[in-house]
């Protein structure tokens, strides 16, 4: 029987001990409270205690049984275990499993086997993490130790029980080849994992055995090949949406790059063609607009390596494959690509056609300056050899690049008055609507360069332009207002100045009067 | 007798000045009241509080090609007919911010830039857009399209 | 003989509605009066008697620019922003109205401020003149009141925010707190209940009370008379007479004013971009949003919001917000009664130590002010302001300012009584340049005004220099 449930191992409990009275722990849970450790302190305190007495009744008889039995073999042991500070829940999980127990104990296990909390700071075994295991999702689904190991978890020794599913320490120290097998067990069977998870697909074995890993290790038996724990982990194995998990897509070129970036690792792979395999796809894919938007702005729809070389059967994309990945984002640019005369003239050079103009790992963001007839350009440089006696090829490059940096820099200069209109308290609504549609309708056209066609790249080029000239009327349009709004002030200003420099005359003259009549009264 | 003190000058220059007084008083009430009568006369459109209104342009394509693109102030809006019925969302896909376009063939709304697609409530069906499209009310008046935002 | 012949022609219009008038309410004892108005001439510059002019011509623009936006601005949830945003962008001139009445809100503050101030120094509360100070100091908190309330009314996210702030601190009076800031809210939240109530205050409550008041303001004032300088500073001249001669000049500094806040809208329709003194429209208010940081009240609450900070969460058994509500409180109190606790201006001596209370006021608040807009905080985006930093540049600023009027006390007008500013100025600088607490600073500083009250009434008034 595969797969034991904690259920089993939660009904195969014995009759409960006496719940404790008056809040007080079992004896034997009480005794490990008075030990001490070398320096002579006490290893359990106050906050242990009062954790364990927050525990059901029912999860403190297991630790008292377990303390009974010596399967919880002291202070230190139980410690180990406390300071996880598990749910309920899982404190019962994991005081009636018998192999984590002893597992955990590290007064009884060699470093090797030790699961520890903090493998660094303990110096056991990095791959048994203990904080790990009990987020790993073959634990939380129920499937602990003897799921893989076999044994029986309510021993309390290690029976021959395990030989029957847990390979013979030579098999497993000679080569990596029985691992993938080992995982298919349960993974490749269709009907069992049905039981667990429907949605889960069970072709990742026959998809192995066709990518390069497969073919590597268990065809050429090179164990440097990557297998099932290469990438998933083995005891804190999470699934692709969460965030820690190894195969997240924002950890995968991580992950992949662990042995793809390492020169020393990848030294002695070659291609089809003879040549190095070449380790510089993670540095590539960094800088590049993909990994930009995967790692850095977190957007979890841009590719990662898996998403072109696919994941059980990584392979590279054929050349006639690859831009058929390409479109499955891009593919307004495929269709237009397809209808276009590049399509036929890459078919017959067998060239890959998006990754000729725009690389593969290192797809920098395409900007307008990528269309280039110059002889050592883009354009120019492949039709230099291949469009040799057609001038029109180049020009229509250069016509290309003309209109897309007229309508990038009449944008340019369009923002900054927009802004200055806002500053001076005109309606700046309607020029930045335009200048919006101005932006989509230049995405639209650089799109439509994929036409390599005048006709099919103007009707974008046409709403471009009809953007622009709209903008620039509307600006006008803002700046008349603006002037009509300076004239009108300067002519009321010029009218109340007016106004005020008679008064001031006025003033002078009452002035004057008031002197005169002053002077009378008091000659 | 005391000689008079007259200066003959005095009264017409105190005319004069009153009179550029009148005319400068008039002048300024002229640049404040200008202002003031043309912001009080009754505007064509309606003021702030009225409902969003597809304008004649956009009422056109909505007959012609059964969907179009309408501006609701700085936000636009994807208004199409499904199954008889007047929709809207907002028309800015959530990945990049490319402008949607409605595909009646499949029932969804596709955004170009990325090939993200919505089904014709705004859930993501595919691709790589992050957030559903956020949802907006077109009614029939008469002969108006009216839109407003649907409330929380 | 007399002039020329008279005609025995029907006598000019303007005559004649006099006459009719006249029969009929006695206009001629009117016209007598004010005949004989004046306004006292000498002791002391003429600008200052304009200021209660000016600040009422403000007032008048605001009412007429405020009656304008009436037509066309919606209090409500969907219709307050747009119809502002309405208003700037399709009314024709709605843009010059707007800008009229924010630039108009604060310049009359800030005369109002000005006036006060003169006032004050030039001790024209004393007697008879008590209660014309007292019905100034509430038309002071209702113009404050009418700023509060016009600033939400836009419902954008800095105004939203800024009265959040603003109504939170009304919560620590003690006892009917709570019930104090509900009732201003509408509710517990700022929501769009508080912009209905503010809305009646600004356009009904506020104005009719204002209305009220200024006419006891005004009436006090041609009952007695403006005030005259102190005696030992006024020679014997006639008055300038008030009609029409006061009155002109008043209209030609009104017109002025008025083209000075023409220039200013078409120049800087949103403010001169100092926080505090700013008001574009922005982004529609949010109440589920957070607050952005560096949210500032208006300029002339800056002092009390600052003052809310230097406090501690608790102070001698009270909370920080209500022992600061409570200093502010005997503040107002002092400045209120004024004209009741300076005896000696009452009786027509000199009084050096309100003048420099005066002096005292405007250096404690500058401090605050400026602290308040954390200058020299070095802050950024992202990085929050140095309040040490901002301290210290705030207190050389402060010391600046102060020494410079201290110098013009000296010498133009041979004030010497300086205790009560010496105490604020002594509070900027232990603050500020050496670190200690504002509050202890200011029980030293206190400790240093009594002394020096003390002290200086002692000696006998002779011996204290009479000021020019």
């Amino acid at each position: 029987m595969r797969g034991l449930l904690p259920v089993l191992l939660l009904l195969g409990q014995a009759a409960p001990a006496p719940a404790p009275e008056d809040g007080k722990l079992p004896k034997s849970v009480e005794a490990l409270f008075q030990e001490k450790d070398k320096d002579g302190k006490l290893i359990l305190g106050d906050t242990d205690r009062a954790y364990l007495k927050k525990l059901p009744p029912h999860t403190l008889d297991l630790i008292a049984k377990d303390a009974e039995a010596l399967t919880l073999g002291g202070a230190r042991h139980l410690k180990v275990i406390l300071t996880l500070d598990l749910s309920s829940q899982a404190a019962a999980i994991v005081f009636s499993d018998n192999c984590i127990l002893c597992h955990v104990d590290p007064e009884s296990q060699k470093k090797i086997h030790l699961f520890s909390a903090d493998p660094k700071a303990s110096q056991s075994n990095e791959l048994l993490n203990l904080k790990s295991f009990l987020s790993d999702v073959h634990f939380r689904r129920g499937l602990s130790c003897a799921g893989c190991h076999g044994g029986s978890p309510e021993k309390d020794v290690m029976t021959s029980d395990i030989a029957a599913r847990w390979p013979k320490a030579d098999v497993r120290h000679s080569d990596r080849t029985w691992i993938p097998e080992f995982c298919a067990r349960c993974h490749a069977d269709p009907s069992f994992m049905r039981g667990f998870n429907p949605s889960l697909p069970t072709d990742q074995l026959s998809k192995y055995k066709e990518s390069r890993h497969g073919v590597l290790l268990l065809q050429e038996k090179d164990s440097k090949a990557a297998q099932c724990v290469s990438c998933h982990g083995v005891h804190g194995i999470r699934g692709p949406k969460s965030r820690q998990s190894k195969v997240h897509p924002q950890a995968i070129p991580e992950t992949c790059g662990h042995c793809h970036a390492d020169a020393a690792y990848m030294a002695g792979y070659k291609k089809d063609d003879g040549t190095p395999l070449p380790t510089n796809q993670l540095e590539q894919f960094k800088q590049s607009v993909h990994g930009k938007a995967l790692l850095e702005k977190g957007d979890l729809g841009a590719p990662a390596c898996n998403s072109c070389h696919g994941n059980h059967a990584a392979m590279p994309p054929k050349v006639s494959a690859v831009s058929q990945v390409c479109r499955t984002c891009h593919s307004q640019n495929g269709t237009f690509f397809d209808g276009s005369k590049h399509k036929q003239v890459f078919e017959e050079h067998h060239w890959p056609e998006c990754e000729k103009c725009h690389g593969k790992h290192d797809i920098a963001k395409a900007t307008d300056m990528l269309i280039s007839d110059a002889p050592d350009g883009l354009c120019g440089s492949c039709h230099a050899q291949n469009a040799k006696d057609n001038p029109e090829c180049n020009a229509t490059a250069r016509y290309f690049r003309s209109t897309l940096l007229g309508l990038a820099a009449t944008r340019q200069t369009l923002r900054p008055e927009a802004e200055d209109l806002a500053e001076r308290g005109l309606d700046a609504d309607p020029v930045l609507a335009s200048i919006e549609e101005l932006s989509e309708a230049i995405v639209q056209t650089r799109s439509r360069v994929h036409t390599f066609d005048r006709g099919g790249f103007d009707q974008g080029a046409k709403l471009g332009r009809e953007a622009a000239a709209k903008t620039e009327t509307l600006v006008s349009a803002a700046r008349n207002e603006q002037h009509y709004r300076r004239n009108g002030l300067l002519v009321s200003i010029g009218l109340m100045s007016f106004l005020a420099v008679v008064m001031g005359l006025k003033i002078r003259e009452l002035g004057r009067r008031r002197r005169a009549e002053r002077d009378r009264r008091s000659p | 007798m005391t000689a008079p003190v007259v200066e003959s000058s005095k009264p017409e220059r105190r005319s004069v000045l009153n009179w550029f007084l009148g005319a400068g008083i008039l002048g300024w009430a002229v640049s404040v009241l200008y202002p003031v009568l043309r912001y009080l006369r009754p505007l064509s459109e309606t003021g702030a509080g009225a409902p969003l209104k597809l304008t004649a342009d956009e009422m056109a394509t909505l007959g012609k090609s059964h969907f179009v693109i309408a501006r609701a102030g700085t936000r636009k809006v994807i208004v199409f007919e499904a199954a008889g019925e007047l929709r809207a969302l907002d028309a800015k896909c959530t990945h990049e911010g490319c402008t949607v376009q409605f595909v009646p063939g499949d029932s969804l709304l596709w955004c170009a830039c990325h090939n993200g697609k919505f089904d014709l409530d705004g859930r993501v069906l595919s691709g790589p857009p992050p957030r559903p499209l956020t949802k907006w009310v077109a009614t029939r008046e008469g002969n108006d399209v009216v839109l407003a935002m649907e409330k929380a | 003989m007399t002039g020329a012949p008279h005609t025995e022609a029907s006598p000019p219009v303007g005559d004649r509605l006099y006459r009719w008038l006249d029969a009929r309410f006695g206009v001629g004892k009117l016209v007598q009066w004010a005949e004989h108005k004046e306004v006292p001439v000498g002791g002391h510059s003429m600008v200052w008697y304009y200021l209660g002019g000016t600040t009422l011509f403000f007032f008048t623009v605001q009412l007429v620019s405020g009656v304008l936006l009436l037509m066309y601005y919606q209090a409500g949830e969907a219709t307050s922003y747009e119809s502002i945003r309405f208003i700037t962008t399709k009314v024709p001139f709605g843009w010059l109205v707007r800008s009229i009445h924010c630039w108009s809100a604060h310049l009359m503050i800030l005369s109002l401020v000005v006036h006060m101030f003169s006032t004050l120094i030039l001790k024209a509360y004393r007697k008879p003149r008590e209660l014309t100070w007292l019905t100034g100091f509430f038309l002071f908190a209702i113009a404050l009141g009418f700023g509060f309330s016009g600033y939400l009314l836009p419902w954008n996210e800095l105004s939203f925010f800024a009265t959040a702030v603003g109504t939170d601190s009304v919560k620590s009076v003690p006892v009917v707190g709570q019930w104090l800031l509900e009732v201003m809210r509408g509710g517990p939240d700022v929501t769009i209940n508080t912009l209905y109530r503010f809305f009646a205050l600004h356009v009904v409550i506020l104005p009719l009370v204002m209305v009220g008041v200024l006419a006891g303001h005004l009436i006090f004032i041609q009952v007695q008379g403006m005030a005259s300088g102190m005696a030992h500073q006024r020679p014997d001249r006639p008055g300038l007479r008030f009609f029409p001669d006061f009155l002109v000049r008043d209209l030609l500094l009104w017109l002025v004013c008025l083209i000075v806040l023409a220039v200013l809208v078409y120049l800087l329709p949103y403010g001169p971009g100092i926080p505090g003194v700013e008001w574009e429209l922005g982004r529609k208010a949010n109440p589920l949003a957070p607050a952005y940081p560096g949210i500032k009240p208006e300029w002339y609450f800056l002092w009390v919001y600052q003052l809310l900070k230097e406090f501690p969460p608790h102070l001698f058994g009270m909370e920080g917000p209500q022992a600061a509500l409570l200093v502010v409180t005997v503040l107002m109190g002092i400045w209120a009664l004024v004209p009741w606790l300076d005896r000696r201006a009452s009786k027509g001596q000199p009084s050096p130590m309100f003048t420099d209370l005066a002096i005292a006021a405007i250096i404690f608040m500058a401090y605050l002010t400026l602290k308040a807009w954390d200058i020299g905080g070095k802050g950024a985006p992202g990085k929050l302001p140095d309040p040490r930093s901002t301290a210290w540049t705030c207190a050389w600023i402060t010391l600046g300012l102060a020494s410079a009027i201290a110098v013009l006390r000296l010498l133009a007008y041979r004030q010497r009584w300086m205790f009560l500013s010496g105490a604020a100025l002594l509070q900027v600088v232990l603050n500020g340049v050496f670190g200690v607490d504002y509050l202890i600073a200011g029980a030293i500083a206190v400790a240093f005004a009594i002394g020096g009250v003390v002290l200086s009434s002692r000696q006998t008034p002779r011996q204290l220099e009479v000021p020019r």
